[in-house]
């Protein structure tokens, strides 16, 4: 291994490494807007909607992300809807993850005591001011766990976004390998940064956790 | 003054039939303890009076609310069940306060969701209403830090922070240890001698004997009886009655 190739390759990588952040980060926050809303219609069972949502999540854990991918980027043109390959990684991306979170959610609003609502009801609460004010908190310590996976598989998955020429972190070590024709160094320093990057979020999201649940330690 | 008026109402649970024409009437300042086996349907008509449980047919009046069952449940209907629900504050078994939430948060959550009232305010009240229920020094304790005694006194002043017209208490020291029933039925007591109009759902019976103006004895999805708690204690008429106060050991056979 020659160090002066890591040392010379890691401006290009670390800076492709805020593309890989910036993929995961747009993602995970559209994935949760996602998850969060499909939870509560399937939750509510709001007519036809309901179906939709089933039918949504049915199709994104049924299918791999790479054809996804490739149905989002190369199938969509044909029907005259051309994104660039961006913004159809981070739709990709945030379609697949919202459809695993709205699974959390959903677990996770129905493992709080349903004496929970109906104390809150019984008080005279509207069912969004329920749930906004003493469910969803609940709900969200339980959920973290979970989140922080689907958080840790989204960072990894953004690496699939490289096979439409988005020059994220592997998209870049493969260029920087063409030149260098130093496979085993440069993705060895990639999985390092990968696993860098997801132990930093690991963490916090431990921490968060953590503080979430303050309220339980006797 | 009527303060509760329950006409003919029934509730079932698919082909189960649980209340069969309940007819009830309760003045203000009443205490009504309401006592009957299990499976008698006495909670799920206090759960009824709430709303918990939609009733199949029949009608509830609170105050100046008044919901007929099986109505379309439109935005008007939902709108006075919440009135209702503001008047009446639930006590329920299993206390559920929010676990999330302090002592006081707990108390001060209802003034601050339902009224609108500023924090500051809603802390003011939470503070009386815990010194009232004996927990002034609790106020920063989450429900987990407290006893199954104080966590159902907190629940009572969070039901009281909402200045109910009726409280409904369904077996309020059910899932109580022993030695910790008697500080809850101590505040129901204090409650009852301020005048507040309550249904109470219990098995303590010498707690009935107390505080009940009436007592009502159900069985089958139907009131049996009902008189002062001595007509029911020392002369009950209807065999049942007898019966089940012979097996809950509150009047011994010769």
């Amino acid at each position: 291994m020659d160090f002066t190739i890591i040392i010379d390759s890691l401006p290009s990588l670390l800076k492709a490494t805020l593309m890989t952040i910036f993929l995961a980060a747009i993602s995970i926050v559209i994935a949760l807007v996602i998850g969060f809303f499909t939870a509560i219609i399937r939750i509510l069972k709001v007519k036809v909607l309901n179906e939709v949502a089933n039918t949504y999540v049915s199709l994104m854990r049924g299918t791999p992300l790479l054809v996804q991918i490739f149905v989002i980027y190369y199938g969509l043109p044909q029907i005259g809807i051309a994104l660039d390959p961006i913004s159809s990684g981070v739709l990709a991306l945030s379609l697949n993850a919202g459809a695993y979170l709205s699974e959390s959610f959903r677990a996770s609003i129905l493992a709080v005591d349903s004496g929970q609502m109906e104390a809150s009801m019984s008080m005279g609460m509207t069912y969004p001011q329920a749930l906004k004010r003493i469910i969803l908190p609940q709900s969200l310590r339980i959920a973290i766990p979970t989140l922080s996976n689907s958080f840790i598989v989204l960072i990894k998955d953004t690496s699939l976004v490289s096979v439409i020429t988005v020059t994220e972190l592997l998209q870049m070590s493969s260029l920087i390998i063409a030149k260098t024709f130093e496979p085993l160094t440069i993705y060895l320093v990639a999985a390092a940064i990968y696993w860098i990057l997801i132990s930093f979020f690991t963490k916090l999201l431990d921490r968060l956790e953590v503080q979430s649940s303050k309220y339980l330690v006797r | 003054m009527t303060m509760i008026q329950i006409d003919n109402l029934k509730k079932a649970f698919g082909a189960n039939e649980v209340l069969k024409g309940i007819d009830l009437t309760i003045d203000k300042s009443e205490v009504v303890v309401i006592m009957g086996p299990s499976g008698s349907g006495k909670s799920t008509l206090l759960r009824c009076l709430n709303f918990l449980e939609e009733p199949t047919e029949g009608i509830i009046q609170i105050g100046e609310y008044q919901v007929h069952a099986g109505g379309k449940i439109d935005r008007q209907r939902k709108k006075v069940i919440r009135e209702l629900r503001k008047k009446t504050g639930f006590v329920f078994q299993s206390f559920n306060l929010f676990p999330h939430k302090t002592a006081i948060e707990n108390i001060m959550e209802g003034p601050i969701a339902i009224h609108g009232m500023k924090p500051e305010e809603a802390k003011k009240i939470a503070e009386a209403l815990l010194t009232k229920v004996g927990l002034g020094d609790r106020s920063d304790h989450f429900p987990a830090q407290l006893s199954g005694g104080q966590q159902q006194r907190v629940a009572i002043a969070r039901s009281l922070a909402l200045n109910p017209l009726v409280m409904l208490f369904d077996e309020p020291t059910s899932a109580l240890d022993p030695e910790l029933v008697r500080e809850v039925l101590l505040v129901i007591k204090s409650l009852a001698e301020e005048g507040m109009t309550m249904v109470i759902v219990t098995h303590e019976m010498n707690f009935a004997k107390e505080v009940a103006d009436r007592v009502v004895f159900m069985d089958e999805g139907v009131i049996v009886e009902q008189g002062t708690s001595k007509e029911i204690f020392l002369h009950p008429k209807e065999e049942r009655t007898k019966q089940f106060l012979y097996q809950v050991e509150a009047i011994v056979a010769d």
